[in-house]
């Protein structure tokens, strides 16, 4: 601990902490969280208002959860293409499982969470353990998940899919009994729980060597397989998370509901400086994505641009973002 | 000359052909299979065989998907991936859905849409030949970005397409739809003869060899998402004929089904290897499956849940086949 | 001629188009000339054999063999019919009818893919032909094969430009020999001894300062392997005991990778048995083989692919196969760590200057060699499993590590070591096994070691059979 504390110290030290371009990546991408509300406030009174950055919060937050489990995933250079539709399956699990009676919600709940964590495994073992191409595998697990919600919702028009989300999970979810909503504590609270698992546990140590380099990785020890498979699972957990949230928010489930959100947790992680191909990137920096391309997008939409517009600016702000940080990849 | 004449015995050429190309036999085995289940299904339902009618409306409906399946395959051969193949279709369909209603030019806008494939994979090949970043990420964002356009061009479903074009295009009187198989493939029999074709599979191969081997694998790679775009778009305008109304959301299953039915048809999934009558065959496979499921009473919203496993069985058998084919020799 | 590492592939890289000189200029027939890719300088009449060989795997040998030149139909397009046979006409006419066209690269031995890199550039009929090592993987004949057809090139007046680690071999052929050391050119002659030549290549008298080795202890096995065989391997049986140092030599290629892998568990074993402080182990992967006994190491070949993780710090590297002890359930101790690693950058001399965060990939060679050898120390293991420690190494680093191999078999390790310099084998090891084909060709002790001998033994075959490094035939030697 030594080492950190006497970083700190200084403004000196300070100037050192960011001496690695990963650090480097953080502080920009919370520099550009601070413009864009500074800019918003200037445009558009009222933006940088508490209750409004509240708001914006609450929303991206849902991002921030898929951006989480697409970081893990992303940090051993493999990418799960399967969020959009184990979100969306979890959030009709929770309702059709709960129908909305608060007595079953726990249990929808813990449904929801436990399909997530089984789609992740059939994913991590497909990549793991088969040997099949992260990007195949969870394509074609989106293609299942999709039929499968589909099919047995009959296209979400079952008697049971008219149920709405339990008002406990709703309250537990956007209450605010201390001041600031519940979601924002948790996402708070899971931020905390896996930067300090990435940064200081045994396990995050392995899953940046086995990002950087497999082999060697193997060679060291790791158990190389094990690993993918936990990840893919956390990945698929993210997701049913986010899918529980969002159901809390909109009240009901709909179709296509997680479509958006493979392209912004990729986004989101890219943004926050992780490498694309494995190993390198942190934490703070896809939470600063998620913040950034919901504000922006919020404040696009305070300046009436259109509904495909949000399409066509995560595009371009991906590939702006790959071409910026794409020049970094050679440094050591 | 020294001592090197000792000859080995070779194995005949038949059976290198059986082993070099056994995934690519397997989509053909995967397509007698699913077309015997449907004609099983058929004739319990109906009584009778299918007709050239039905048979016809079967190759049309593939059209599409074999299009943009073709395209991919160039992409997937260069270990590359290419997912906005479903933004370049929903942007060709909603531009014919919107520009042709009148009837006038058709045939000016069909080729002014292959130009809009075309740049709109430059994009994608500058990317990632010249820029070197992830065919996916990039992809990715101009998948988005292209469904943005396509929306923006489109904003509700609708439009009209000239009968016209459905009459050319995918006439389930004729078998014009066969035709442009047919003519898909003989341009990649030609491709695959070309320099081209040798530079676009030592790129799939070993990027540092094919370079060395004089090879502008940049070049090449660029060329390659060209390619994908403009069979993207053209399978928008089959899309546009068989629908005859636009759609701007229309290009989205084509990213799964395309990439399921290179697979199926027996491409590698570490590049170099990939064949266009195979694809051809995944993409009518994945085509009858939607009429098997029918007439087996499966619920038509499960097609994505079948497509997804088929996927997973191809490139797991195609791994499984192409373990034991190298073993042999 | 020159050490790993000395230059030589790169300036055959940049001569022929495929890397691009910072600065310099290259004349071709007198005329100055920027070579823009390998296309370009194939025109101005330059073939090449790379050492990294350029053919492509899922290819026929029929489509590598002709990749810039198919024969062709009326069409213009590409005849792939008629592929096979003009191919069977280019390889009978340079003496390898034995090659199947129709087989896949991939499906080929290494020395066969060797063979058809060599024609292709020779079907060109260059002006200019560079040969960056392609003899590492071939047998006797050939050799001598190769050596007749360049010697028939050159009588043509092609000019060769052919570089190899073997004496014998760039002796018979040569007319002129350049010397390089450390990315520059230390001397062109006509002619050279072979002790000039060494003494050109490492900027030293050959005799390099070896420390003394000790005399192991008499005692029980440490590790006893029995018939060990596997993809590469066919049957090796040898003991190791503590405070040895086993050296295993051989011209690469031959099963020393294979072995070293199989001991570590990284690689399937197809039989025999590993027995470790008297208990035979299953090593099914990595984690076994660290927790077999008092543990089993591995510093394996290719420090940056296998070995690194160059992006980290010099800490994260150092500790990686420790973590556990430096851990609390699962949550690093940061002072532990810190000590742990304090302890290995004093004990190898690892010159970083903040190794919490200094990136491993920043640090010279030796000492990115140095970090991974702590690695492995800092697991107290008692089997060493040492694969080209001292490649890509500077002199004074190499010393040092020689000196490291000797204290840890005083200390009662046990030592298993190969080197693609056979001199370094030859000079640590107290017992050496030499091998061949995936067997243990010979084995040496005490006095009998020298690297003549070692050489000797690793090229001499029953059936007078030069060495092949496919490893495919059955029959039985030594």
């Amino acid at each position: 601990m030594s080492d950190r504390l006497t970083l700190e110290r200084s403004p000196a030290a300070a100037l050192k902490w960011v001496s690695t371009p990963d650090r480097r990546k953080v502080v920009f991408a919370w520099l550009a969280v601070v413009a864009l509300f500074v800019i918003g406030g200037i445009v558009k009174s009222g933006f940088a208002s508490g209750h409004s950055i509240s708001t914006i919060l609450v929303v991206a937050s849902f991002t921030g959860y898929v951006a989480t489990g697409q970081m893990f995933v992303i940090l051993i250079g493999g990418i799960d293409l399967s969020i959009p539709w184990v979100l969306n399956a979890g959030a009709i699990l929770l309702v059709t499982s709960s129908l909305g009676h608060d007595s079953s919600a726990a249990q929808a709940v813990l449904l929801t969470l436990g399909l997530g964590l089984v789609v992740g495994l059939v994913n991590g073992l497909g990549v793991g353990y088969l040997g099949i191409s992260a990007v195949v595998m969870t394509l074609a697990m989106n293609g299942i998940m999709q039929g499968a919600a589909l099919g047995l919702t009959n296209g979400l028009t079952c008697s049971r899919c008219t149920a709405s989300t339990p008002p406990v999970v709703h309250r537990a979810v956007l209450g605010s009994p201390l001041g600031i909503p519940n979601d924002l504590l948790l996402w708070l609270g899971v931020t905390a729980l896996v930067t300090f698992v990435l940064s200081a546990t045994v396990f995050g140590r392995r899953v940046y060597a086995l990002g950087n380099n497999a082999q060697a990785s193997f060679l060291a020890g790791i158990n190389v397989k094990l690993v993918t498979v936990a990840l893919y699972m956390l990945s698929g957990l993210f997701a049913a998370l986010a899918g529980i949230t969002l159901t809390a928010y909109g009240g009901q489930p709909t179709l296509g509901l997680g479509d958006p959100y493979l392209l912004q947790s990729v986004a989101a992680v890219v943004i926050g400086g992780v490498s694309i191909l494995g190993g390198r990137g942190l934490f703070l920096g896809a939470v600063a994505g998620a913040i950034i391309l919901t504000t922006l997008v919020t404040l696009l939409q305070a300046l009436n641009m259109p509904d495909y517009g949000r399409d066509i600016v995560y595009g371009v702000v991906i590939l702006a973002i790959l071409l910026l940080y794409g020049r970094e990849r050679d440094l050591g | 000359m020294s001592g090197l004449v000792e000859r080995e015995t070779w194995r005949s050429p038949r059976r290198h052909f059986v082993a070099q190309n056994s995934p690519v036999l397997l989509s053909v085995m995967i397509l007698v299979l699913a077309l015997a289940a449907y004609y099983f299904l058929y004739f319990r339902q109906l009584g009778v065989l299918p007709d050239t009618f039905d048979l016809t409306t079967i190759v049309d409906n593939a059209l599409p998907l074999v299009f943009v399946g073709l395209g991919q395959t160039v992409v997937v051969v260069t270990r590359g991936l290419d997912l906005s193949v479903g933004g370049v279709l929903s942007i060709s369909v909603a531009l014919a859905a919107t520009q042709m209603a009148q009837g006038v030019g058709v045939f000016g806008w069909c080729l002014a849409i292959l130009v809009v494939g075309a740049v709109a994979g430059l994009v994608n090949g500058v990317l990632v030949a010249y820029a070197k970043l992830a065919p996916i990420l990039v992809t990715l964002a101009t998948l988005s970005i292209f469904d943005g356009l396509a929306i923006m061009i489109l904003p509700k479903p609708g439009g009209q397409i000239p009968t016209v074009l459905t009459n050319v295009l995918t006439n389930p009187n004729r078998p014009y739809g066969l035709a442009f198989v047919v003519l898909a493939l003989l341009i990649w029999f030609v491709l695959r003869r070309s320099s081209y074709g040798v530079g676009l599979f030592a790129t799939g191969n070993d990027e540092t060899a094919a370079t060395a081997n004089g090879i502008n694998v940049r070049r090449t790679k660029v060329w390659a998402y060209v390619i994908s775009g403009v069979c993207a778009a053209a399978g928008g305008l089959f899309f546009a004929a068989r629908t005859t109304s636009g759609d701007a959301g229309a290009g989205t299953p084509f990213v799964l089904t395309s990439i399921t039915a290179v697979f199926l048809g027996g491409a590698s999934l570490f590049g170099g290897r990939a064949s266009a009558f195979g694809t051809t065959c995944g993409a009518i496979v994945l085509t009858l499956i939607v009429n098997v499921l029918f007439f087996a009473h499966v619920n038509q919203l499960y097609q994505s849940l079948y497509e997804g496993l088929l996927l997973i069985i191809a490139v797991v058998l195609g791994l499984v086949v192409g373990r034991l084919a190298r073993r042999q020799g | 001629m020159g050490e790993n590492g000395a230059g030589k592939s790169t300036l055959i890289k940049m001569l022929c188009g495929v890397t691009r000189p910072d600065g310099g200029e290259i004349r071709v027939r007198g005329k100055q000339v920027t070579l823009s890719d390998p296309d370009h300088a194939r025109a101005l009449g330059v073939g090449t054999v790379f050492q990294e060989l350029t053919v492509m795997p899922w290819m026929t040998v029929a489509e590598n063999l002709l990749v810039n030149d198919p024969p062709r139909g009326r069409t213009r397009l590409i005849a792939r019919r008629k592929l096979p046979d003009r191919a069977a006409e280019v390889l009978t006419s340079y003496g390898v009818p034995r090659i199947d066209p129709r087989a896949l690269a991939a499906d080929l031995s290494v020395a066969d893919r060797q063979l058809i890199e060599i024609v292709r550039a020779l079907q060109r009929k260059p002006d200019i032909l560079f040969l960056d090592e392609p003899t590492a993987a071939l047998s006797e004949n050939e050799v001598d094969w190769l050596f007749e057809k360049v010697r028939a090139l050159r009588q043509a007046g092609t000019c060769v430009i052919f570089t190899s680690h073997r004496w014998r071999e760039v002796e018979s052929l040569a007319d002129r020999i350049t010397v390089f050391r450390n990315g520059a050119n230390v001397g062109t002659r006509t002619s050279l001894s072979e002790d000039e030549a060494v003494q050109l290549m490492t900027g030293k008298a050959i005799d390099r300062a070896f420390p003394k080795r000790s005399t192991p202890e008499e005692a029980d096995p440490v590790l006893r392997v029995a018939d060990l065989a596997g993809e590469g391997l066919h049957g090796v049986s040898f003991d190791l005991r503590p405070g040895e140092i086993l050296g295993v030599g051989g011209l690469a290629g031959h099963g020393q990778r294979e072995l070293f892998l199989f001991l570590f568990g990284a690689q399937k074993t197809t039989g025999g048995s590993i027995e470790v402080e008297g208990r035979r182990r299953r090593l099914r992967r990595p984690l076994d083989a660290i927790h077999a006994g008092s543990g089993i190491a591995l510093v394996p070949e290719d420090r940056k692919a296998e070995g690194l993780l160059l992006a980290m710090s010099v800490r994260d590297n150092l500790t990686l196969a420790t973590l556990p002890s430096v851990s609390k359930l699962g949550v690093i101790r940061w002072t532990a760590e810190r000590r742990s690693m304090n302890r290995a950058i004093d004990q190898l001399a690892i010159k970083s200057s903040a190794p919490s965060v200094e990136p491993v990939g920043a640090l010279s060679g030796g000492n990115q060699q140095k970090v991974l050898i702590g690695r492995w120390l800092m697991t107290d293991a008692k089997i060493l499993l040492l694969y080209d420690v001292t490649r890509g190494v500077d002199v004074s680093t190499k010393q040092e590590i020689y000196e490291l191999v000797i204290s840890q078999a005083r200390a009662g390790k046990a030592v298993l070591i190969f080197s693609s310099e056979t001199e370094e084998v030859a000079r640590l090891s107290h017992r050496v096994l030499v091998m061949r084909e995936g067997r243990v060709n010979a084995e040496l002790t005490g006095e009998a070691i020298s690297a003549e001998r070692i050489v000797a033994a690793a090229i001499q075959s029953q059936d007078g059979r030069g060495a092949r490094a496919s490893g495919d035939g059955e029959e039985v030697l030594a």
